[in-house]
């Protein structure tokens, strides 16, 4: 167990010198850090987008970003894997949100998404924290499945409201509460 | 912050706003720092889900991409690879260098007098000779400087770029026997620059004063001496 702890802490010593690398201008810094990460991100980048191409564009302008910007990380918010997967995570989403008119095969995405399933606690590749990890999958069982469904749907698809209302057949404002709910009870969950 | 403020950010985090929603939420990301720390709060607390998503390999080529994109989006000043290819290129073209100074040094020779120059010392003035700065470092040449003590007038010429990012500033020095640096002024991001120096200033441009360019915060050197490294200097000879 120290020994995990260990290697989680050195891996995440390990990307903050990179980064502090990138922000030194230290072009091997940034291909250290892009060997070190670029699968995690592009698997996100892929699961958000389902499209290669798109996923590759994305994936460029993150690590342009992060060679301009490394500056903005903040240890003291979070870990270095948590931001860049972030960061990701939000260029990934408003490349979805700027596609055009793709409704349908959104939809078609969401239906799928909908099934994912959510009993997958430990593929712990995993640089980050397990004891977050933990509490958060704990929390996140504790929540009815209904709100737990579309919480999932919405991170791990970057559903909207009205996309999750669509997919689910319920009016906007029932999957609001359902979700509001959800987030309030998890958020009470993971402080206690 | 309120209940309701609190819900928003959440919802930001996960991205399940749209419309007019979507837009409060990020004018108020930048407005409120509250509530973009909440936001980023909510962010940590679902992080641990991307644990979840399997890595993939991204294709080779990508990198080639972003190393591209990287290297031309902001010149790194310890990019070594970039300033070698500066410096052949440099090299081969350092005939077209002195070719340059010649041209500004005849530029300025022939440039109309200034309206304002009393025609009485402009005469005798005539006598004093352009001179010329090659301001380089160790690995390829920058800038041209030409003065001509005649009209007072400086101009530079940008050859090749130097490293920059957008929080620093380059800035001019005049650095004269005494060995103390004054400051002429910032570099505009312009390959040209022409500018007139008043009297005191003017009489530290004497043969042998060197002319540097050193890396200061936006603004200037907060001191009134250069900070921050030279990126280029050199000495100042009759054309």
């Amino acid at each position: 167990m120290d020994q995990a702890v260990n290697v989680r802490a050195a891996a995440r010593d390990e990307l903050s010198a990179l980064l502090r690398g990138v922000v030194a201008r230290d072009a091997a810094a940034l291909k250290g850090l892009y060997q070190r990460t670029s699968g995690k991100l592009y698997g996100i980048c892929l699961r958000l987008l389902g499209d290669e191409a798109e996923a590759q564009d994305v994936l460029q302008e993150v690590y342009v970003t992060v060679w301009s910007k490394a500056a903005l990380f903040d240890p003291s918010r979070a870990s270095p894997i948590t931001w860049l997967a972030a960061l990701a995570r939000n260029r990934a989403i408003d490349r979805l949100r700027s596609r055009s008119a793709s409704a349908a095969r959104n939809r078609e995405n969401l239906d799928a998404a909908i099934d994912v399933p959510d009993d997958r606690p430990s593929s712990f590749d995993v640089l980050e924290q397990a004891e977050d990890s933990l509490r958060l999958h704990r929390c996140l069982e504790e929540l009815e499945e209904k709100a737990r469904t579309v919480i999932r749907a919405a991170f791990f698809e970057g559903a909207t409201y009205p996309q999750l209302a669509q997919a689910e057949g319920l009016p906007l404002p029932t999957i609001k509460s359902r979700i509001r709910r959800g987030l309030l009870q998890l958020r009470g969950c993971l402080e206690r | 912050m309120t209940r309701k403020a609190d819900m928003l950010a959440a919802e930001h985090a996960l991205g399940l706003l749209t419309g007019d929603e979507l837009r409060e939420a990020v004018a108020r990301v930048e407005a409120d720092p509250a509530f973009a720390a909440e936001v980023a709060r909510w962010r940590g607390r679902l992080a641990p889900l991307h644990e979840e998503v399997e890595a993939v390999a991204p294709p080779t080529a990508l990198w080639n991409r972003i190393a591209a994109v990287a290297d031309h989006a902001t010149p790194a000043n310890d990019n070594v690879a970039r300033l070698q290819r500066r410096l052949t290129m440099w090299r081969a073209a350092s005939g077209g260098m002195a070719a340059l100074a010649a041209s500004l040094a005849i530029m300025l020779l022939s440039q109309p007098r200034s309206v304002q120059s009393p025609p009485g010392p402009q005469v005798e003035a005539g006598s004093r000779a352009p001179m010329v700065a090659m301001l380089g470092d160790q690995r390829a040449m920058r800038v041209v400087a030409s003065w001509d003590p005649n009209s007072k007038q400086l101009v530079l010429a940008v050859a090749s770029d130097m490293p920059a990012d957008p929080a620093h500033t380059h800035q001019l020095w005049v650095i004269p026997a005494d060995g103390k640096p004054r400051s002429i002024g910032m570099m505009p991001p312009s390959k040209q620059m022409h500018m007139r120096l008043a009297d005191a200033l003017a009489a530290l441009f004497q043969q042998g004063a060197t002319i540097a360019i050193s890396v200061e915060p936006r603004g200037g050197s907060p001191t009134g001496s250069p900070t921050g490294p030279v990126v280029a200097s050199g000495a100042l000879r009759t054309a």
